[in-house]
Order: structure tokens, then C-alpha cells, then sequence
């Protein structure tokens, strides 16, 4: 098998171009998920009524469904739904004139939405129940208490949960080629299509997502070692009491 | 100055608390005393709202409030003129000591950073970890834990300190550290409502016992009274069985 290396290294440049995509793409799906995930688990913790149900509703079907089922169900839906509520507002704009990158925006956050939701819900739930009575007993409002001291503990048992919900969904955004959005791998696997270089297209794609990957999972290394510096989590075998 | 009436709790088809009344003075130390399940941890906890009475009213100076209707800005009033001291100390584990004690000062009750920097540091002086100011809580042992909470709820400077058996989880070394900073606050005429088992501290501190057995006050007096001549049968089966038998006739 040979390998041509030339359309290797053109296409891993090509390819580059779209990791911007790629990256608005996770950056926009986290940015809207964590306040409506946050808000998703504390109604699961305390119970909320009707909301509660809807949340757990909405997160199982997240969850039950294939992305690639969810980028299909909107792209497909979308556009038209748009187009009815364009025209009947009344606006000029042409719906298929919508960067498609729009509906990768929401898909990707539908389903960042529900498995941040359970991550926070067990951060949260890690974090001892008498910090925040020890807080709200010396005067402190429940949502200080919350700010100050249970979200940054919560925080730092999230962070490994976390890295990996992120790199699946950088690993996700793949999909949005489907989507024709212009991300790595719509550009890589166009490339592709030009000479039938297969192969190298994918090689290009892959040795991009590891080192994307790789740059995330060292960023929140650091992260869980600096909020995390508060805790003895190098455990001693011999105490110091 | 504080007192409770008619207090009613039930937890689950289980009433713990049977209608307590309880009546606290400006510089009393009242021990409450009783078996586990008695009630005396939740009528504790009633008292700032930890939790939430079914029925009675709390009095406290000019503030009457009904438990059932009790408004959320009632409950921060009274809570800002108490102090609770947990059993397993509950420290902010993500604040150092110093911290710990100037959070309820700077966010809670809005003092500027330096008084309540100096407010915090006379307060872990007092209960001698001057020199572990900037050590988190994973770095310090149970005895230093529970003086830096003890810290904590002197620096707010409340009308009452609320103990719920502050040296339950400390073996006797370090119980004898906390107990002697709990005599000192009271020798200053700090206002005191302990739960304990600690019966050296109940006879040498306290001016005020209260025992209490399946959710109602069984006998209550002053320590001398209660542990030379308890009138009630429970009293006496419970003092028998938990004081060293040469040290009392019962």
C-alpha cells in the first residue's frame, strides 16, 4: 500500500481550515449547555415539579438516540420550520441562505445540554450536604452559597466527566459534515473525493482530531490541578494527623 | 431572649418532636441531654431553620415568627443571630481557616474585607490557630477543624451559639482542646446551647440542663439539681447508666 504523502500534507493543511468550525461548534454547544444544564440538574435535585419530569424526559431521549438520528431529524426539519415562521413574519431572508453551521450550533447543543445536565447533577450530589447547611446557618443566601462554595467543589469532581464529554463532542462535530457544514472532515474527505486518496484523507483526519484532543485533555489536566489544589489528593499512607 | 413553644416535627410517619418548649436567657449555657432519638439534635436544628418545625413559634428578642409561615427574610434574621457548630466540623473545604471565618463576615453580612480580616484573625487567635490562618481544612486535624469552626461562629458575633455534639467525632485528646475553648466563651458570658454527651462539661459549665426522651422534655433544672436528684424515673435510668457509678448516688 502507498501512501501518497504530498496529498497527505496538502490535505492536513487543507484540512486545518476547518478546525475553527470544528471549535465554534464545541465552544458554542458548551457555552449555551452550562447555565441550561445547571438549571436542568438542580430541578432534578430539588425535585422541581413538572420540570423535573420534563428534564428526565429530555435527557433519556437524548441519550437513546443516535446523534447521527438527531443531525438527520433537524436538518431535515429545520429548514422548513424556519421557512414557515420566516414567511410568516414576514422578514426577506432566504432560508437556504442559512449558514448551515446554524443548525449544527443547535443540534450539538440539544445534545450537550443532557449529558452535561448529568454530569452537573453528580457533581453536585459529591459535594457533602452540610457545606451548604454550614453556609446558610452563618447567613449566607442560598445562592451564595451555591457561587461561593458548592459549585467550585462540585467543579473539580466534574472536570474528568467533563474533559470527556468535550472531546466526544469534538470527536462529534464530525458528523456535522452531513450537515454540509465546512469542519475537518467535510474538507478532508472532499480533498478525498478529487483523486480517491482515501486513505491519507482519513490519516490527515485522524492525526487532527488526536492533537485537538490531546491539547483539550491537557488543558483540563491543569484545571482539576489548580481548582483542586484546596485538597490532600496525593493520599498519604502515612498519616500526619 | 430565645425561646421556643409547641414545637412539633414529624420526619416520615416518625414524630420526633412532641411539642418542646424551651426558654434561653442572654448568657445562659443550657445542656441538653438524652438518649439517640430523643429529638435534641432536631430541636437543634429548628432553631435556625436547618430544619423546618411543623408547628410552634420561635421567639427571638422582638421577632416572633409562626414555623409554618415563617418568611425566607424571618428565617436570614434569625440565622444571622445565630451560630451552629456541626459535628463533623463542616468547614469549607475549598476555603483556608482564615477564610472559612471572614466568609459569613465579607458575603453574608457585608463588613469591608480589612475589619472583618481583623474581626477573624482575633477570632482564631482566641481559639489558638493563629499560626494555621492560611491551612486548608484537609491539612488540619479534627481538634483544629472544629476550633477554626468554633472561630467561625464567634466572628459573626451572634446572640446564641448552637452546638450539636461538637466533640462526638473527636477522640479524648483533642475532645479536651475543644472543650476548654467551649468553657472559656462561656466563663465570657457567650450565650450557649450544646447538645452533648460530654457530662464533665454538663456539670462543670452548663447552668441549665434539659433532658429529653422520645421528643418531649422529661425533666429540666439546674446541673446540680438534675444530676444529685433527678425527680423523673427516665432521668435516673439514663443518668445511672451513663455517669461512672462512684461519682453520683442516684
Amino acid at each position: 500500500m502507498e501512501l501518497d504523502i504530498k496529498f497527505m500534507v496538502d490535505t492536513f493543511f487543507l484540512a486545518l481550515a476547518g478546525v475553527p468550525a470544528t471549535l465554534s461548534i464545541t465552544g458554542v454547544a458548551l457555552i449555551i449547555s452550562t447555565p441550561v444544564a445547571f438549571f436542568m440538574a438542580i430541578s432534578r435535585i430539588y425535585d422541581v415539579k413538572i420540570v423535573k419530569q420534563a428534564v428526565t424526559a429530555y435527557v433519556s431521549f437524548i441519550r437513546g438516540t443516535p446523534v447521527v438520528l438527531q443531525i438527520l431529524i433537524i436538518y431535515s426539519l429545520l429548514p422548513s420550520l424556519f421557512n414557515t415562521i420566516i414567511k410568516s413574519t414576514g422578514w426577506n431572508i432566504n432560508v437556504f441562505d442559512i449558514n448551515p453551521i446554524i443548525y449544527a450550533y443547535i443540534v450539538f447543543s440539544l445534545n450537550t445540554c443532557a449529558g452535561l445536565s448529568e454530569i452537573f447533577r453528580s457533581a453536585l450530589q459529591t459535594v457533602n450536604k452540610g457545606q451548604l447547611e454550614a453556609a446558610l446557618s452563618i447567613g449566607m443566601s442560598p445562592v451564595q452559597a451555591y457561587t461561593r462554595i458548592i459549585i467550585p467543589q462540585a467543579l473539580v469532581t466534574a472536570i474528568p466527566n467533563i474533559c470527556n464529554l468535550t472531546i466526544n463532542l469534538i470527536k462529534g462535530t464530525s458528523l456535522a459534515f452531513m450537515m454540509t457544514v465546512k469542519e475537518v472532515t467535510s474538507i478532508a474527505k472532499i480533498a478525498a473525493s478529487y483523486g480517491y486518496n482515501y486513505i491519507e484523507a482519513y490519516l490527515d483526519i485522524l492525526i487532527i482530531y488526536i492533537i485537538l484532543c490531546s491539547l483539550v485533555q491537557l488543558l483540563f489536566a491543569l484545571a482539576e490541578k489548580h481548582l483542586g489544589s484546596y485538597k490532600n489528593i496525593r493520599g498519604t499512607l502515612v498519616n500526619a494527623g | 431572649m430565645l425561646e421556643l413553644i409547641n414545637i412539633y416535627k414529624t420526619f416520615n410517619n416518625n414524630q420526633v418532636l412532641k411539642g418542646v418548649n424551651i426558654k434561653v436567657k442572654k448568657g445562659d449555657v443550657i445542656v441538653i441531654l438524652g438518649p439517640s432519638g430523643s429529638g435534641k439534635t432536631t430541636l437543634l436544628r429548628c432553631i435556625n431553620f436547618l430544619e423546618r418545625a411543623d408547628k410552634g413559634e420561635i421567639i427571638f428578642d422582638d421577632l416572633r415568627v409562626n414555623v409554618k409561615t415563617a418568611s425566607p427574610g424571618d428565617i436570614s434574621r434569625i440565622r444571622k443571630k445565630t451560630a451552629f457548630v456541626f459535628q463533623n466540623f463542616n468547614l469549607f473545604n475549598n476555603k483556608t481557616a482564615l477564610e472559612n471565618v471572614t466568609e459569613g463576615l465579607i458575603v453574608a453580612r457585608k463588613i469591608p474585607k480589612s475589619e472583618a480580616l481583623e474581626t477573624a484573625k482575633r477570632a482564631l487567635s482566641k481559639v489558638g490557630l493563629s499560626d494555621r490562618e492560611n491551612y486548608y481544612p484537609s491539612k488540619l486535624s479534627g481538634g483544629q477543624q472544629q476550633r477554626v469552626a468554633i472561630a467561625r461562629a464567634i466572628a459573626v458575633n451572634p446572640d446564641v451559639i448552637l452546638f450539636d455534639e461538637p466533640t462526638s467525632a473527636l477522640d479524648p485528646e483533642l475532645t479536651g482542646e475543644v472543650l476548654a475553648v467551649m468553657k472559656q466563651l462561656a466563663r465570657e458570658g457567650i450565650t450557649m446551647v450544646v447538645v452533648t454527651h460530654e457530662m464533665s462539661f454538663a456539670r462543670d459549665v452548663a447552668n441549665h440542663i434539659v433532658f429529653m426522651d422520645a421528643g418531649i422534655v422529661i425533666e429540666e433544672g439546674r446541673p446540680d439539681m438534675i444530676f444529685t436528684k433527678p425527680r423523673e424515673e427516665r432521668t435516673k435510668q439514663f443518668l445511672s447508666r451513663i455517669l461512672p457509678f462512684d461519682d453520683y448516688v442516684i
